[in-house]
């Protein structure tokens, strides 16, 4: 069998596994600077909360983190009297929203605190809020030094949208199986080899992304070299 | 409220407790294995060995790029026939196809975390002053001697926090292993929470196990980096 034949199936499952992947973007930056902003300030209950999720973030298996969102967000939802609506990729999506605003959260705050401590002073002494020292001058020298791990994080992220399947969510990964079984389980190999060349492919265009932004964000702040961040897999 | 009722927590986790000792084990030889990979990968980008150098580098952009639920299934249906092939060639006989499960897992993970283990040594290298070495040199110190009394101390210990991190990540990895049937503290609460159908007093459990198991890897490797660290 020719193994490229399965190309535009396994696509058609693309869209959800991208919606998944762009939902814990977005919604795991949110959490991200929520916990960063928490754990920075050591509010006295709240930041204790907030080390409590990264450390499940970080510290438990992603599939782990997806049963438990899956077997545990109906209970949590039946606490508060609505019916059960949640579906797999629901799920996925929280379980993802969960796992990478913790992992984000540890590249965050280490790049706010790598940020120079005299510029950190200055602020404080010019009477800048919190929010306007972020804003006007942490921040911008922050993103610069965050932008590697940042880059990380998506291709982690991109790799843990595999594992979704195991939920019950049709992604690329269980379209896969769904072909490998219609083909009475001969090809197995040779799709996990056309699975590993697109997950490559999505990690590459991941990475161009983010590298196309630290070349633009290291033009107006290059004093503060970026945080070399040991390339650790997350699974 | 009957989620959490003592009677099924404990039984379940001393059942999940069981699967502990296996999973330190794994962990302990994946660590060990892909930490010497990647010393040597570490080695032949410092040296830039002109052919190995190139090999390394493919096989690192290999490795990074796919997901390693994608390694682990590769390995599992790709190694026994490549490990048949190999035995025939050499005329052994034996059924690569028995190889256990725990083998493809422990082999697969090894290739994927042995690029991730050369980065933190090359950033241990990274961080020795070579002007030490300068030093050494002019005290008349031999290469192994400056390697063993200079280097090495200075290294390994830079390197602790990162080691214990990728320990940790090898943990998570090897929950990888339920899909081909190996039992690690994740697939062993899936099986004790498919016993009683209490699967989500059974997880969380299992995310306390995790929680600790990665304090305790984090509070050792703060200890024994304090207890080592002279300067």
């Amino acid at each position: 069998m020719n193994p490229f034949s399965m190309i535009p199936e396994l696509l058609t499952a693309m869209p959800l596994t991208l919606a998944i992947m762009f939902v814990a973007i977005i919604v795991g930056f949110c959490f991200a600077l929520a916990a960063a902003t928490f754990r920075v300030r050591r509010l006295p209950v709240v930041s204790q909360l907030a080390d409590l999720y990264v450390s499940y973030a970080r510290s438990v298996p992603v599939a782990l983190q997806l049963f438990v969102a899956f077997y545990g967000l109906p209970v949590l939802v039946g606490l508060f009297g609505v019916k059960d609506f949640l579906s797999p990729t629901l799920a996925a999506m929280v379980a993802l929203s969960l796992y990478h605003g913790g992992y984000l959260s540890e590249v965050i705050r280490p790049a706010y605190l790598a940020v120079d401590r005299g510029q950190h002073d200055a602020a404080d002494s010019l009477g800048y809020t919190f929010r306007q020292k972020i804003r006007r001058i942490v921040g911008p020298q922050a993103v610069h030094i965050a932008l590697p791990g940042y880059g990380n994080a998506i291709i982690y992220l991109i790799h843990n949208v595999a594992l979704v399947m195991y939920i019950g969510a049709a992604d690329v990964m269980a379209t896969a199986h769904l072909i490998m079984e219609r083909d009475y389980n001969q090809y197995q190999f040779e799709t996990y080899l056309v699975l590993a060349v697109i997950y490559s492919l999505m990690c590459l265009i991941a990475w161009l992304i983010v590298r196309a932004f630290e070349t633009r964000a290291s033009k107006p702040v290059a004093r503060t070299s970026p945080v070399k961040v040991p390339l650790m897999a997350n699974v | 409220m009957h989620i959490f009722d003592i009677d099924i927590l404990l039984p379940d986790l001393w059942a999940i407790l069981g699967a502990v000792p296996r999973t330190l084990v794994m962990a302990l030889t994946i660590f060990i294995f892909s930490t010497i990979i990647g010393s040597l990968f570490a080695l032949i980008e410092q040296r830039r060995m002109p052919v190995l150098r190139e090999f390394v580098l493919s096989y690192k952009v290999a490795f990074k790029g796919m997901p390693m639920v994608v390694v682990v299934f590769l390995a599992y249906y790709g190694l026994p026939i490549a490990f048949q092939f190999l035995a025939d060639l050499v005329g052994l006989k034996v059924n690569a196809h028995r190889m256990p499960n725990e083998v493809t897992l422990i082999l697969a993970l090894i290739a994927c975390v042995a690029t991730f283990q050369a980065e933190v040594v090359k950033g241990a290298l990274n961080s020795f002053d070579t002007g030490q070495a300068d030093a050494a040199y002019s005290l008349g110190y031999k290469n192994s001697q400056l390697l063993r009394r200079v280097l090495l101390p200075q290294v390994v210990v830079a390197a602790i926090p990162d080691l214990a991190n990728s320990f940790m990540v090898i943990m998570k990895a090897l929950s990888l292993g339920f899909a081909i049937e190996v039992v690690d503290i994740f697939a062993q609460s899936q099986l004790t929470a498919a016993l009683n159908y209490y699967y989500l007093q059974a997880f969380l459990i299992a995310v306390v196990i995790y929680m600790v198991l990665a304090y305790l890897v984090t509070r050792l490797a703060d200890r024994t980096e304090r207890a080592l660290r002279v300067w």
